[in-house]
């Protein structure tokens, strides 16, 4: 028998035990009786034999040593019996309480999705490390290094290769591009993943480069787009143009080794080249698999039994430093300082995404804060009205001192009823947080298709217990106060009912007026940081992007997929162009090879001609090649010269547009941008080019890489025809919402090829949206929940002011009945209530100037310690704490003076 | 009535637990059965022996179960575990000793040595 089963099988206990001390006092009676007592007097002498029966009972009890438990179930009976006793007391604490620990229960859920779960469907995903390189960077790693990696190594029992990329899947309605990847044979094994139907990939199928031309489909895949056809094992489908077998399907809820990105199938790599897999612009490198410089897989590995992550990665990167002495990192690493290039091992939890992870680390982190400080502005709430309610329980506590409890015991009971509150509280928060949830996945980042972005927000063990934790913990923070307070032996002026024994009341109304301290200082820290990202959103709706994003649709091409050469490229680019601009409600359309604010930008060396200029000292300038309408579309004004046209072709002189910037750089001495035209500059890495700048353009962000806040830089403008990329971009401006345009834009690329599938096709608003996403997200947060910490703390001061007002009824009376006015009554209790704010203010206003600092990464056009920001929230919260100590003043003037004076 | 003596602390178990292994056996018999045996001299407080046995039942020495008796009632009927069998030798070696022990030293004392 255990403790818990002993516990729950209480009442069983207890009838046995009286059955056990009836038999015993009956057999005890009989015996007596037979030696001639009478019945009466045997039963006397029997219950007396044995003692009191409810003592004895009782040290049964203690014997069993589940007492601790059987008090805590007393307690909790107390506890739910005063609890449905103060229903308003109870729904306000609960409700308050939910609010806080809701909140937090929320933001750990995503927490635990963005950085804790463990890759799902794997086998022991505890061994599973991921190799990176020392400055974060991965995939990182050549195909001949992960080679040797893969065999020198004795700390993995297996190490296994993937790299991801656009795939376009051809499924002769309409083409599509999904994300795929290419791994190594032996992928599925090192993770432990048994395909549901069919076979992963087999050992021969990783030697003879492009001999195995099969596939396995993920199982999400698989359902959407074959209806979970099982037949489908052993059939073709057509992948960037090449046909393929389908040999397996994952098992479901597998989307590959980097959440959130979800991939939709796995290759050999050995097909790497047959599929034309390298989707970034061409170079004329060799193939990938015996490149060196060619970095761009990723390796998983599992861990030997018994071997840790550290010996793993010093072992690994004894190999690793081996091969960087043998050969030279990559060139555009070479002078970089930032670049480490040692391996790190890292297990894969969460999102693993670099970037992503390291926004949702910094945005995890910010929230954590957020909501642990909602939590404990309401559990300054909570306190502060138990200490109220702990007064007017002050005479059934010294009872109960009287009548011999001990305080322990005491202080024991009080806590049980501030964890019951918590727990109340919490299931409540459950809910809330569910709902929270819903809200935080609006605000997930909008990121374009293939890249498809799923975080399951679904509560799991983790997620319970979290929440079971706080709750205690919560219910002991709030709880210990107002019980250490309220168990305080003064048993005698509590039971002759003097309410008002100066002494304690001075030192509770100090204690509750920390607390109302603490939460204006924090609503306001937290209300200032909302008005920084707020400030924030407003300087990203006003700033000059430089180009003009509305009207505009965007649709993207990697021509390369579909093995089109540059002729063909061409001839596709400059006929999808007219067709489009033929559109009915197209106003001009053009073509160019990046997209303002996306995923991707391009810079290439610029110098001036008639200057020799060593090549450390090159001007990096954005390199967007464009169509001849490229700048009425996009809505960059030119300022001088011309614009491309059609007459700008490959045989004719090399011509160059360039930004304001990049003029008064590559030429100080000029005054006036105009000068530069007619001016000739080198342009490229190896083999320059020479061309006339016939132009020059406004500064724009057309070529930043998705963040709003950074500011224009140098831009050389070229021809597309001059400087042709497989991967483009169209864009399209229209005469009204461009999304009107969808469907028309799918059937022109369909009729002229309907193999090419057109990637993130949408207006160019929600690319510029999605790079401000992090500074909406977190005013979006940070003010759902700063406005919340100051509803708590409003109620806070407002349950304060009130129960002073009560205390003081026959003070008030008393001063009404010598002559004060209503005005001097209200004066006297706001002018306490804004005592305390304005300390409270005061302490706030130093807290957020330490915490902004921490945001300034975050928030741009607007320095954390925005003057504007501080002093508007500041006259925000005095305003709201005025409202709150009026209420109760109010109430004050309506004294009855010869009431009061008789009241006490 | 006899004179009787105050048990000395933590016999009490010792002895409930030797009476126990004699056979399963019930409250109000052990009690009955002690003082038989004692002659009377060891009379155990009945208010002590159950939360004697809640104890050694708790603490797994005693395992308990209800049976039906020959007055056709149900008694808890108590025996000595495996566990309980080991203590009891373990705690009878060690009373022997001390008792020897003190008889010994008491005997010195008579016999004035020195």
């Amino acid at each position: 028998m255990t403790w818990w089963h002993r516990l729950f099988h209480r009442r069983r206990h207890e009838e046995q035990l009286e059955k056990e001390l009836r038999h015993h006092l009956d057999l005890h009676t009989s015996d007596l009786i037979s030696q001639g007592y009478s019945r009466e007097e045997a039963q006397r002498q029997a219950q007396l034999a044995l003692g009191g029966s409810e003592q004895v009972k009782e040290m049964c009890r203690d014997a069993r040593g589940t007492r601790w438990l059987e008090e805590l179930l007393q307690d909790l009976r107390i506890g739910v019996r005063v609890l449905r006793k103060n229903p308003g007391f109870t729904l306000i604490v609960t409700a308050t309480l939910a609010l806080g620990i809701g909140a937090n229960t929320a933001i750990f859920g995503l927490v635990d999705a963005l950085l804790l779960r463990p890759l799902p469907v794997v086998k022991a995903p505890g061994e599973l490390v991921l190799l990176m390189r020392g400055d974060g960077r991965g995939p990182a790693l050549s195909y001949p290094d992960f080679t040797v990696l893969r065999e020198r190594n004795e700390v993995l029992s297996d190490l296994a290769l993937y790299t991801q990329a656009p795939i376009s899947f051809g499924n002769n309605v309409r083409s599509e591009v999904v994300l795929g990847a290419m791994v190594s044979s032996n992928y599925f094994d090192v993770l432990g993943i048994k395909p549901a139907f069919g076979r992963a990939f087999l050992r021969e199928e990783d030697r003879t480069p492009g001999a195995h031309p099969v596939v396995v489909l993920s199982h999400s895949f698989w359902q959407s787009r074959f209806n979970s056809d099982p037949s489908l094992v052993g059939r073709t489908i057509v992948l960037n143009s090449r046909r393929l077998t389908v040999v397996g399907i994952t098992p479901p809820g597998f989307d590959g080794e980097t959440p959130p990105m979800k991939v939709s199938l796995w290759i050999p790599v050995m097909m790497m080249s047959t599929m034309r897999w390298e989707p970034r612009e061409s170079e004329t490198r060799p193939d990938p698999l015996s490149n060196r410089q060619y970095e761009n897989f990723g390796a998983i590995g599992r861990l030997k039994q018994g071997v840790s992550i550290t010996q793993a990665q010093a072992a690994l990167e004894t190999i690793n430093h081996q091969l960087e002495q043998s050969s030279p990192p990559p060139p555009e690493q070479r002078f970089d300082s930032n670049v480490d290039r040692s391996l790190r091992l890292i297990r894969p939890q969460g999102v693993m995404i670099g970037p992503i992870r390291e926004i949702a680390l910094t945005s995890s982190r910010l929230a954590g804060a957020t909501v642990l400080t909602v939590l404990l502005i309401a559990c300054a709430n909570v306190a502060n009205l138990l200490m109220a309610r702990a007064a007017r329980r002050r005479k059934e506590v010294a009872v109960r001192l009287a009548l011999g409890a001990t305080r322990g015991r005491l202080i024991r009971q009080l806590l049980t009823e501030s964890v019951l509150l918590a727990l109340v509280g919490a299931t409540a928060g459950l809910f809330l947080a569910y709902l929270i949830n819903q809200l935080l996945m609006a605000f997930k980042p909008p990121f374009p298709p293939p890249f498809t972005f799923t975080l399951d927000l679904s509560f799991d063990v983790r997620t319970f217990a979290f929440t079971f934790l706080l709750a205690v913990v919560t219910g002991v923070i709030f709880g210990l106060v107002p019980a250490l307070q309220a168990s305080r032996p003064d048993v005698l002026p509590a039971l002759k009912d003097e309410s008002n024994a100066e002494g304690t009341r001075v030192r509770w109304l100090n204690l509750r007026h920390a607390l109302v301290i603490t939460q204006v200082a924090l609503s306001l820290t937290l209300l200032i940081s909302t008005g920084l990202f707020l400030r924030t959103l407003r300087y990203a709706r006003q700033i000059d992007l430089g180009f003009k994003p509305d009207h505009v649709l965007a649709v993207s091409f990697n021509l390369k997929l579909q093995g089109y050469n540059e002729a063909k490229g061409r001839e596709f680019y400059g006929r999808i162009v007219e067709r489009l601009e033929r559109l009915p409600g197209v106003q001009t359309a053009s073509v160019t090879n990046v997209l303002p604010l996306g995923f991707m930008s391009l810079s290439t060396p610029v110098m001036p001609e008639d200057r020799d200029v060593p090549p450390e000292e090159r001007v990096f300038a954005g390199d967007v090649s464009v169509g001849s309408q490229y700048f009425e579309t996009i809505g960059t004004p030119l300022l001088r010269g011309r614009a491309f046209t059609a007459q700008d072709t490959i045989n004719s002189p090399p011509v160059a547009i360039v930004s304001e910037k990049l003029a008064r750089i590559l030429w100080p001495e000029i005054k006036e941008s105009g000068e530069a035209l007619g001016k000739r500059l080198r342009v490229g890495r190896s083999d320059l080019i020479s061309c006339e700048v016939i132009g020059v353009a406004k500064d724009s962000r057309n070529n930043i890489f998705n963040r709003i806040d950074k500011e224009p830089e140098p831009t050389i403008y070229r021809p597309f025809a001059q400087n042709y990329s497989a991967l483009a971009s169209l864009i399209v401006r229209t005469d009204g919402d461009p999304r009107g345009l969808i469907s028309g834009v799918r059937s022109e690329v369909a009729a002229l090829d309907e193999n090419v599938p057109p990637q993130n096709l949408q207006p160019l608003s929600e690319t510029v949206s999605l790079a401000s996403w992090s500074a909406r997200t977190g005013a979006a947060v940070l003010g759902v929940f700063g406005l919340l910490g100051l509803v708590l703390a409003a109620i806070g001061i407002y349950g304060v002011m009130s129960y002073s007002v009560s205390r003081r009824t026959r003070e008030i009376g008393l001063r009404m009945a010598l002559g004060a006015k209503t005005r001097d009554v209200i004066k006297l209790i706001v002018q306490q209530g804004m005592g305390l704010t304005l300390i409270g203010a005061v302490i706030g206003v130093m807290l957020a100037v330490a915490v902004t600092r921490l945001l300034a990464s975050l928030l741009y056009g607007v320095t954390a310690t925005d003057p504007v920001t501080f002093a508007g929230v500041v006259l925000f919260v005095i305003g709201v704490a005025v409202l709150a100590c009026y209420v109760p003043a109010r109430r004050a003037t309506k004294v009855d003076p010869m009431m009061a004076l008789r009241s006490e | 009535m006899k004179p009787k003596s105050d048990l000395p602390q933590g016999t009490l178990d010792l002895l409930i637990l030797k009476v126990v292994a004699l056979g399963p056996i019930h409250g109000y018999a052990i009690a009955q059965r002690l003082e038989q045996v004692s002659r009377g001299v060891v009379q155990v407080p009945q208010g002590s022996l159950y939360p004697a046995l809640h104890r050694l039942e708790n603490r797994g020495l005693l395992a308990a179960g209800w049976k039906v008796t020959d007055t056709g009632r149900e008694a808890k009927i108590y025996r000595v575990t495996r566990k309980g069998q080991t203590q009891l030798e373990t705690e009878t070696a060690g009373w022997q000793r001390l008792t020897q022990a003190v008889s010994l030293i008491l005997k010195m004392s008579e016999g004035g040595a020195g």
